[in-house]
Formats: C-alpha cells, sequence, structure tokens
C-alpha cells in the first residue's frame, strides 16, 4: 500500500516576507483601480506557481493550487453560476473566517467555466499531480439564501447545483485531473439529508471519466455518520480526525470500502504532532483501507495556519510517513 | 433581579440604562501615532500621552451625549485578543492569518503556561474612572473567546487552555474590583460558535466571576444563538449584552418561547452601517424588547464595539439612542 502525502485545499496566500505579501498588495491595488486585471493575473499566477512549489518542496505528492484566486470556498463558485448574487459576510462553520453567502434568485445555470481553468493553469505549472477542489452542490445550498420560489423546495436547489457541478467535474476529468476533491462539510451538521447528497451526487459520479472522486467532510465528526458515507458514489472519503476522536475504532470495526484520506494533522492548529499522536491511528486504520493508495493530508485546508506553519505542517507530515514506513520495516 | 444586584454593589441607575459596548473609533491623531510606535518612530511614553488624550475626548463626549455608564474607549487597544495576548506571560504573536476577501491578522499562539504578568487593564480604568462621576465598565475579553482566536501549542485540549485563562483573567477582574470598579465586562463573542464546548465556557465564567462583588455583563455577537439558548442564561453573569440591530432583531422570537431570565443590554445601532439611527427607529426597537423583557432589566446600547465607524457616525447614532431612551423615561414606559 502506498502513502500518497497529499495537501488538502487551501493553502495561506501571504507569509511573513514583504514578497511573500504581493498578493495582498495587488487586492489593495485592484481596489483602487491601480493595477490592470492583467498584471492583477500575474500576481496571482505567480503565487499559485509559488505555493505548489512549496508544497512540492515540503514532500506533498498531490498538491492543489492553494484556491489562491478564491475569496472564500462558497462564493467563489456560487458566485460564478447565473442567478446568484453575493451578499454580505457570515461564519464558516466555527472557523474565525467568514465567507460571502449567495442569494439564489431564479434557477441556477452555468454560465462559465468554474475551476477548470485554474486546474488547467496549476497542472501546467505543477511536476507533481494536482488535485482540483470543487465545493459540494449540498455545502453550496445550505450556504445560500434562496431568494425565489423556484426554490421553495431545498433539495431542487441541491440537484440543480449538482447538474451544475458535473459539468465542472466532467470538465476537469477531460483537463487530465485524477483525483477531483468534492467538499461536503455541511452533511456533518445535517446528517439527516444524507440521502439527498447520495442523490445529489450521482450526476457528479456519472460525469467524472476515469477521474476518482474524493468526498471530503470536515469540521465534525463523521464517525455517527460513516456507514452512510461508505454508500455514497464516490471512491475516495476523507475525514478530519480531529473532530472525531472515535472515528478510527470505528473504522477499524466496519472497514473501508473506498480508499481514505486520512486528516491526522490539525490544519487549524499550530502544534505539531508527534509519533505518539499519529503512528498509533495509523496502526488502527490501515489494515482495514483497501486499494492502493491511502492519502495522508491534515485535517482541513491550510488557511487557517500562518504560513511558516503551515509549510512546518507538511514537512511535519512527510517526516511522520518516513518514519513510520522506517518502523514498520524495522 | 439585578437591580438588587447592582444596589448592593452601590449603583443606582435610571431606568433603561445607556452604554455603549466597549470600543470607540480611534481618533485621527492615534491612528497616526501608533503606526509610528510600530515603526519605531515614537516612544511608549509619547503614544500613551496621545491616548490618554483621546480617552479623555471620549469621556467628555459620551458625558455630553448623556450616556449612563461610560467605558474608556479602548483608544489603547488593538484587537481584543491580541491586546491581553501581547501584555500576558505565555503567548507569542503567530503569523497573518486571513479572516475574509483581502483581511488578516496576526494570530496569537499560547506557547508556554499563561500567566498575568500584573494588571493589565487598571491603569486605564483608573485613568477613565478618575475623570467622571459616572460609573466606568471594567472590560475585559472572557477567557473561552482568547481561547478560540489563539493557537495553542501548550496546553492539552482547548478546555485546559480555557481554564487556565479563566484563572488570569479572574486575577484581572479582582484587581478591577480592588481598584473600585463596580460593573466588569466580560466579553465572549466567540461563546456561540461550538455549542458544544458551551458546557466548559460555562465553568470558564464560574472561575472568572464566582463570589466577586461586582455587577458582570458580557457580551456576545454575531452568534447562532439559537444553539446555545436558553442554555447560556447558566452563565454566571447579571447581564448579557446582544447584538439585536445587525441580526433584525431574530432573538426575540427565542425570548417569546423560553423567557430571558437576566438583565439584558439590547443592541438598537447598527455598527455596521453609516447609517444614523433616527430616535424614532430606536424606540421602536426598545418597545420590541420591552415586548419579552422587564423595563427593569433593560439596557439600551448599540450591537457592538462602535471602533469600524467614523466618529461624527458614532456620536450622532449614540445621541439617537439617548434621545429614544430619554423620550421613553418621560413619555412611561410600557410594556
Amino acid at each position: 500500500m502506498e502513502l500518497c502525502l497529499a495537501n488538502h485545499s487551501s493553502y495561506p496566500r501571504v507569509g511573513a516576507s514583504r514578497e511573500q505579501q504581493r498578493l495582498r498588495r495587488a487586492y489593495a491595488q485592484r481596489e483602487r483601480g491601480e493595477i490592470s486585471p492583467e498584471a492583477f493575473n500575474q500576481v496571482q499566477d505567480s503565487l499559485v506557481a509559488e505555493v505548489i512549489e512549496e508544497q512540492a518542496h515540503a514532500g506533498c505528492e498531490l498538491v492543489t493550487d492553494g484556491q489562491i484566486r478564491w475569496y472564500d470556498s462558497i462564493s467563489h463558485v456560487a458566485g460564478k453560476l447565473a442567478h446568484v448574487e453575493i451578499n454580505g459576510l457570515l461564519r464558516y462553520f466555527d472557523t474565525n473566517f467568514y465567507f460571502r453567502q449567495p442569494v439564489i434568485t431564479a434557477n441556477v445555470e452555468w454560465r462559465e467555466p468554474l475551476v477548470v481553468e485554474e486546474f488547467r493553469y496549476a497542472k501546467r505549472t505543477s511536476v507533481r499531480s494536482v488535485k482540483p477542489v470543487l465545493t459540494g452542490p449540498y455545502t453550496l445550498a445550505i450556504a445560500s439564501i434562496r431568494q425565489t420560489p423556484v426554490y421553495g423546495d431545498f433539495s431542487t436547489l441541491v440537484m440543480d447545483l449538482s447538474a451544475v457541478l458535473a459539468r465542472e467535474v466532467n470538465a476537469l476529468a477531460t483537463a487530465g485531473a485524477e483525483v477531483i476533491q468534492v467538499e461536503e462539510p455541511a452533511i456533518l451538521q445535517h446528517p439527516q439529508d444524507l440521502p439527498l447528497l447520495q442523490q445529489a451526487l450521482t450526476a457528479l459520479s456519472e460525469a467524472r471519466g476515469s477521474a476518482r472522486l474524493a468526498l471530503y467532510t470536515y469540521f465534525g465528526d463523521a464517525a455517527p455518520v460513516y456507514e452512510a458515507l461508505q454508500e455514497l458514489p464516490v471512491q475516495i472519503l476523507g475525514f478530519d480526525f480531529t473532530y472525531a476522536p472515535k472515528l478510527p475504532d470505528k473504522i477499524a470495526t466496519v472497514g473501508s470500502q473506498k480508499s481514505l484520506g486520512l486528516g491526522l494533522i490539525d490544519g487549524r492548529n499550530t502544534r505539531m504532532e508527534t509519533a505518539k499522536d499519529v503512528f498509533p491511528l495509523l496502526e488502527k486504520v490501515l489494515p482495514h483501507v483497501p486499494g492502493e493508495i491511502v492519502y495522508l493530508n491534515p485535517s482541513c485546508g491550510l488557511e487557517y495556519l500562518p504560513r511558516d506553519k503551515a509549510v512546518a505542517k507538511l514537512t511535519l507530515l512527510k517526516e511522520l510517513k518516513e518514519a513510520f514506513l522506517q518502523e514498520r520495516k524495522g | 433581579m439585578s437591580r438588587a444586584r447592582l444596589e448592593r454593589v452601590g449603583l443606582t441607575l435610571p431606568l433603561l440604562p445607556t452604554s455603549t459596548v466597549g470600543s470607540f473609533p480611534k481618533l485621527d491623531y492615534v491612528l497616526e501615532a501608533r503606526a509610528k510606535f510600530a515603526r519605531k518612530e515614537m516612544t511608549r511614553k509619547e503614544l500613551d500621552a496621545l491616548e490618554r488624550q483621546a480617552t479623555e475626548f471620549w469621556i467628555e463626549q459620551q458625558e455630553e451625549i448623556g450616556l449612563d455608564v461610560l467605558v474608556d474607549g479602548e483608544q489603547y487597544r488593538g484587537d481584543m485578543v491580541a491586546y491581553f495576548a501581547d501584555i500576558m506571560d505565555g503567548f507569542e504573536m503567530g503569523g497573518l492569518v486571513r479572516s475574509y476577501g483581502n483581511r488578516y491578522y496576526h494570530k496569537p499562539i499560547i506557547v508556554g503556561k499563561v500567566k498575568r504578568p500584573g494588571p493589565i487593564t487598571v491603569t486605564w480604568w483608573k485613568f477613565a474612572q478618575g475623570l467622571t462621576s459616572k460609573p466606568v465598565k471594567g472590560m475585559l475579553t472572557g477567557p473561552y473567546t482568547i481561547m478560540d482566536w489563539s493557537f495553542n501549542d501548550y496546553y492539552p485540549d482547548r478546555k485546559a487552555a480555557c481554564f487556565a485563562l479563566a484563572t488570569e483573567i479572574r486575577k484581572e477582574v479582582e484587581s478591577l474590583v480592588e481598584a473600585g470598579a463596580k460593573i466588569v465586562q466580560i466579553d465572549e463573542p466567540a461563546l456561540s460558535v461550538r455549542p458544544e464546548e458551551l458546557h466548559f465556557a460555562l465553568e470558564a465564567m464560574h472561575i472568572v466571576t464566582d463570589g466577586i462583588p461586582a455587577y458582570f455583563i458580557t457580551h456576545i455577537c454575531y452568534g447562532a444563538f439559537e444553539f446555545i439558548y436558553p442554555k447560556m442564561l447558566d452563565l454566571p453573569v447579571d447581564n448579557f449584552d446582544l447584538e439585536m440591530s445587525n441580526s433584525g432583531l431574530d432573538l426575540i422570537s427565542l425570548f417569546e418561547k423560553d423567557p430571558f431570565t437576566k438583565d439584558l443590554s439590547f443592541g438598537v445601532l447598527d455598527v455596521h452601517s453609516h447609517v444614523i439611527e433616527t430616535p424614532t427607529i430606536v424606540r421602536e426597537r426598545i418597545e420590541k424588547a420591552l415586548q419579552v423583557i422587564q423595563p427593569e432589566a433593560l439596557w439600551v446600547d448599540p450591537d457592538c464595539g462602535l471602533k469600524t465607524r467614523a466618529v461624527e457616525e458614532a456620536q450622532g447614532k449614540l445621541r439617537s439612542m439617548v434621545a429614544a431612551v430619554r423620550e421613553l423615561r418621560e413619555t412611561g414606559i410600557s410594556r
């Protein structure tokens, strides 16, 4: 079995040095109309390349573009759809990060590529395999305000978003994505809607071509819904273990039909995990995971950490993997 | 109920006491001075003098506007958590973290045992109280919020970090009360974020306030109150200061279901809007509150700190608020 070091999704876009703060300055210049759209894009492009390189250097075998171009994980995707306006700020789960809330005014429709162009750029730039990330239909729907009678029924919105996202999944697969991450943190707060999520993911699954779909949940305990998640039409399940103390036992008892993404390293706190924290969990879980690849990733996007700590976490993941394999060999 | 508590600490306040949540807009010369200080172009002493001057300005303003319970205006504070983390032992300032859009902040890291090196806010409180005969609130950030808004490298878990902070914040409360503060506000805006942790946030507040002879207020804003209400009423404080205007007064319906049993500081001014509410609008908001709260238990204030507003906006909003309250007091308050 191969342990693949993967980034989760987002990555800090500023760091301590002036050079690492160039995107922040570019945003401010854009607000003041002092930078052309082309020049602004160039700053974003260069930063995407930089964070991809940084992830690879830290040992990541599967990198992301760091979601450097995203305002947040909700409005970046929803804001590109027809009949969606972007509203005020709302807290993103239990973090200290705020997203802009979409307001749905009529049928949501595809209008332009969501992330496939970003993926193409990242793929061209990266020496490592790149994983595109999409926010899932259920989480997008939960985060939105429905201001149209068309969506009096919540599930209709979820299914319409599913159709739009399926088109993007297909585009990503065609563009060469091997793993496509779909994020559905909101389902952990609303487990009663798992049948709806199952239905919504079917279209995405049908559109995936030869790519593997990875469903990632975080900021909640997946153990109580683990069996139901195993039924979803995806090939990989990613978990945030920092919220789920009983999840390793659950996996050991129930087993897994799917590859797993193990979020054993806390993407929300600066404390550096030790072998003592991580190895027992790996030993408990790994014998029960089928397939050739297990992904070792942070528990969530790394943007909740300062840049220096994000690099340190990825480096730590690499060191832990090496030490773990060494110990097994020994 | 807490009128008796107020009397016990020696305070008699009019009906519908007016106050503010804590911060006022920083005056231009303070902003400039703080920037210079950060660039090491100004000494601590020079900065202090200007911050005192600005505090005097805001005390005068509050008296002139006619507020009943005053604050020092926090001209000398930046972020409400970083201010305490900067002064307390056991913290290190972390790198930049994004809060939204293009906004970033330095998030503190707990790297050792947290410890109050000595009184943190007492000198400022004494200075402000020395300028007025009206009561000035002692203003602190609560242990749960300091914990939640910091990284934790040192304590085994969030609860342990929270309790350690609670012990230190209690010392600050004791110092404030010893210095003469009768009202102490302990802000816990993070309280509603993780309902599953409410039980230890409550315990932490017990550590902070139990047995101390003061009237305690806690300010909570932008929360999902529906998940922590009515359990949050168990928080050992006398008064909850809640943001009401920005959330469309949704909380009223919660109080209709489960009666609010403490004093309530009812936010009647939207601090994120440039629009200056008219006294009529403020009065309507207060009347809504009076449908679910006894007049004796109701205080009136803005939704949150006014530091995000321009000086004139803050003044204008507060004048409307005081005008509405005076009108209500004169015409009689009925439920």
